[in-house]
C-alpha cells in the first residue's frame, strides 16, 4: 500500500513537471512578444537567449500610442464592429426567432441550405464582391465593409440564437399572448429579455471577429486613413519590419488584451455556440 | 348567415398573416445573406465561364468550361498540386492534433492533479489570441532569420542560423507547428469535456478484471468520447481544410514573399484572383472547392446521423 502510494506521488510529480513545460512551451511566443515589445529598440536584436529585456521600457508603448495613428485604427475598428453588431444582430435575431417558433413551407429548406452556404468559404468569393462593389462604389467606405462582414456574420448568428430560442418554453409566450400581447410586443418585452445570454455571446462573437479580420479590410479599404487595427498592424510588419518590430509587438499586445479579456469571460459559451453554429443540422 | 363569410374572411387573412409573418421576420436577415453571400457564389459560377482577366476587365465573353478543364487536367496549372497539398495538411494535422490532444487531456484528468485547472487556463492562451496576431508573431518573433526565437535558441546551441521559410518542407512543417499551436487548445477542451462526461464506474469494473491502463483507454474511454466528439472533429477538419492565412501570411505576403511556393487550394485561388489577375481561372477553382466542401459536407452529416 505504501509502495504504491509513493509511486502514485512520483506519477504526479512527473505529470506535473511535464504540464508545467508544456504551458512554458507553449507560452513561449508569448512571452517573447511581451519581451520585445518591452525591449529598447536595439536589444530585440541581441543575440542571446531570454525571455525578458535587460533594461525594460515602455517607450514602444507610448511610441505606438503617440506616434503612430493607432487611435485612427482603434477608431475605425470600433465604427466597423459596433455597426457590423447593429446590422447583423438587428436582422438575425427576428430570423432566428422565426426559424424557431414559427413552423412554415420551405422552413427546414432554408435551414439546410444556410448551413451548406456557410461552409462556402468567404475569401473565395472575394474577388466576386471586390467587383460588384466597384461597381457600386462602395469600395472604401465603411457601410461596403459592413455589410459584407454583417452578411458573412449573419448565417452563424441566426443559427446560433435559434438554438437558444429552441430551449425557451412556449408557454411563457403563450401566456403572454393570452394576456394580450401582441407579436412585436411579445418579441422585444418578453422573447429577448429572456434569450439576453444567447444574444450577448452572440454579439460578442460578432465583435471579435471584425476586431480580428484583416483580409477584406486591407483589400476594401485603400486609403491609411480608414485603415482597422488589423490593416494598421498588418501594414506595420508588412513594412520595414526589422525596424519596426518592437513597435510591432507592442501594438499586437495591445490588441490582443481585450480579445484575451473577452475571451476569458465567455469561454464557457464560446464552445457551445460553435457547435451549436457548426456542424449539427 | 351574413356574417358567415365575413368571418371566414377574417380568419382567411390572420391564416394569411400567420404564413406571412415569419418570412417578415427572416427577410431582412435573407436579403442581406443574399447579397453577399449568395450573389458573390452565383457571380464566382458566372466568371468561372468566362476568360475574364486583367485584359478583359470589361470585354471578356464566355468560353464555356475552358478554366476547369485547365484546373483539372492540366498538371502545370498547379491546382492537382495545391490540391495533393491541401490533403496531405488536413490528414496531417487531424491526425497530430487529435493524438495530441487526446493524451494531453487524459494527463489532465488524472485523479490528484490539483493544479488542472491552473494548466487548462494557460494551455487555453493560443486559442484566446487574435489569429493573425498570433501567425504575425510567429512569422517574426519565431522564424526570423535574424532575431527569430528559435534561430536565437540555434545559434546559442551552436547551430548554424535557417530559414525556415525559405523552402517547401520546412515551410510546410513550420505552418503546420504553428496551426497545430493555434489548433490544439480547442481539440484539448474538447476532450476534456468529453473525457468528463464518461461515467467512472466502468473503470472500477474494468479494473477488477485486471485490465491495464492501455485496455481501459482502448475499450472504455475511446468508444465512450468518440461520439461526442465526432462534431467538433468534423468542424475542425473543416477549418484546417478552408485554412489560408497561416500559409499567405507566414510565406506569401505582398513584397515579402519567403521563397517558399507551398500553396493549397485556397491560396491558389486567392493567389490567381489578387496576384495573377487570371479571374476566370480562380473563379473555376472557387467553384471546384466549393462542390469538395458540399459533397463532404453531405457525407459527414449522414455520417453523424447514423453515429447518433
Amino acid at each position: 500500500m505504501r509502495t504504491k502510494k509513493i509511486k502514485h506521488m512520483t506519477g504526479l510529480t512527473i505529470l506535473n513537471l511535464f504540464f508545467l513545460i508544456l504551458c512554458f512551451l507553449t507560452l513561449i511566443p508569448i512571452l517573447y512578444a511581451v519581451s520585445l515589445s518591452l525591449s529598447n529598440g536595439s536589444s530585440g536584436l541581441s543575440s542571446g537567449v531570454s525571455l525578458w529585456p535587460k533594461d525594460a521600457t515602455m517607450k514602444n508603448y507610448v511610441a505606438i500610442l503617440t506616434e503612430e495613428p493607432f487611435l485612427l485604427w482603434l477608431k475605425n475598428s470600433v465604427i466597423l464592429s459596433v455597426g457590423t453588431m447593429i446590422l447583423a444582430m438587428g436582422t438575425a435575431i427576428t430570423a432566428a426567432y422565426a426559424f424557431s417558433r414559427y413552423r412554415f413551407k420551405g422552413r427546414s429548406g432554408v435551414l439546410k441550405m444556410l448551413l451548406i452556404l456557410n461552409a462556402f468559404p468567404q475569401i473565395l468569393s472575394m474577388f466576386a464582391i471586390f467587383r460588384l462593389f466597384k461597381t457600386f462604389h462602395l469600395l472604401n467606405s465603411y457601410i461596403g465593409l459592413i455589410i459584407v462582414y454583417a452578411g458573412s456574420m449573419c448565417i452563424f448568428s441566426i443559427w446560433n440564437m435559434k438554438g437558444y430560442f429552441d430551449t425557451i418554453p412556449v408557454e411563457i409566450e403563450e401566456a403572454a399572448r393570452i394576456d394580450g400581447a401582441s407579436s412585436g410586443q411579445l418579441l422585444i418585452k418578453v422573447v429577448l429579455p429572456l434569450a439576453r445570454p444567447a444574444i450577448i455571446v452572440t454579439a460578442v462573437m460578432v465583435l471579435i471577429f471584425v476586431w480580428n479580420e484583416y483580409l477584406f479590410s486591407t483589400t476594401f479599404m485603400m486609403n491609411a486613413d480608414s485603415y482597422t487595427l488589423a490593416a494598421g498592424l498588418y501594414q506595420l510588419q508588412s513594412g520595414d519590419y526589422s525596424r519596426s518590430w518592437p513597435l510591432f509587438s507592442a501594438a499586437a499586445i495591445l490588441v490582443s488584451i481585450p480579445i484575451l479579456i473577452v475571451f476569458f469571460c465567455i469561454q464557457k459559451y464560446m464552445v457551445s455556440g460553435l457547435t451549436a453554429g457548426g456542424v449539427k443540422g | 348567415m351574413l356574417c358567415a363569410p365575413l368571418f371566414r374572411d377574417g380568419v382567411n387573412s390572420m391564416k394569411n398573416r400567420q404564413k406571412i409573418r415569419p418570412w417578415t421576420y427572416s427577410l431582412p436577415a435573407l436579403i442581406l445573406i443574399g447579397i453577399i453571400v449568395v450573389f458573390p457564389i452565383l457571380y464566382t459560377g458566372y466568371i468561372s465561364l468566362t476568360n475574364m482577366n486583367l485584359y478583359h476587365w470589361d470585354d471578356y465573353h464566355i468560353i464555356g468550361l475552358e478554366n476547369f478543364a485547365r484546373a483539372l487536367t492540366k498538371v502545370d496549372s498547379g491546382f492537382l498540386g495545391a490540391l495533393a497539398t491541401t490533403i496531405l495538411w488536413t490528414v496531417l494535422n487531424m491526425v497530430i492534433q487529435v493524438v495530441l490532444a487526446f493524451f494531453i487531456a487524459l494527463g489532465l484528468n488524472v485523479k490528484g492533479l490539483k493544479l488542472s485547472r491552473f494548466y487548462k487556463t494557460l494551455l487555453m492562451f493560443p486559442w484566446a489570441m487574435p489569429a493573425y496576431i498570433s501567425i504575425l508573431l510567429w512569422r517574426v518573433g519565431m522564424y526570423n532569420t535574424e532575431f527569430g526565437f528559435l534561430n536565437k535558441v540555434l545559434a546559442a546551441l551552436g547551430f548554424e542560423k535557417m530559414n525556415f521559410l525559405s523552402e517547401n518542407v520546412p515551410a510546410f512543417i513550420s505552418c503546420m507547428v504553428l496551426n497545430l499551436w493555434m489548433a490544439l487548445p480547442f481539440m484539448i477542451m474538447m476532450m476534456d469535456s468529453a473525457l468528463q462526461s464518461v461515467d467512472k464506474s466502468y473503470y472500477e469494473s474494468a479494473k477488477l478484471d485486471g485490465a491495464g491502463f492501455w485496455k481501459q483507454t482502448w475499450y472504455i474511454t475511446v468508444p465512450a468520447i468518440r461520439p461526442i466528439l465526432i462534431p467538433s472533429v468534423i468542424m475542425t477538419t473543416f477549418t484546417t481544410f478552408k485554412q489560408f492565412d497561416i500559409v499567405y501570411l507566414l510565406t506569401m505576403q505582398k513584397g515579402s514573399l519567403s521563397g517558399a511556393t507551398l500553396q493549397t487550394i485556397i491560396t491558389y485561388a486567392h493567389q490567381n484572383a489578387f496576384v495573377s489577375n487570371n479571374y476566370g481561372l480562380s473563379s473555376a477553382v472557387s467553384i471546384v472547392i466549393f462542390g469538395f466542401i458540399i459533397l463532404f459536407s453531405l457525407f459527414t452529416n449522414r455520417g453523424v446521423k447514423e453515429e447518433a
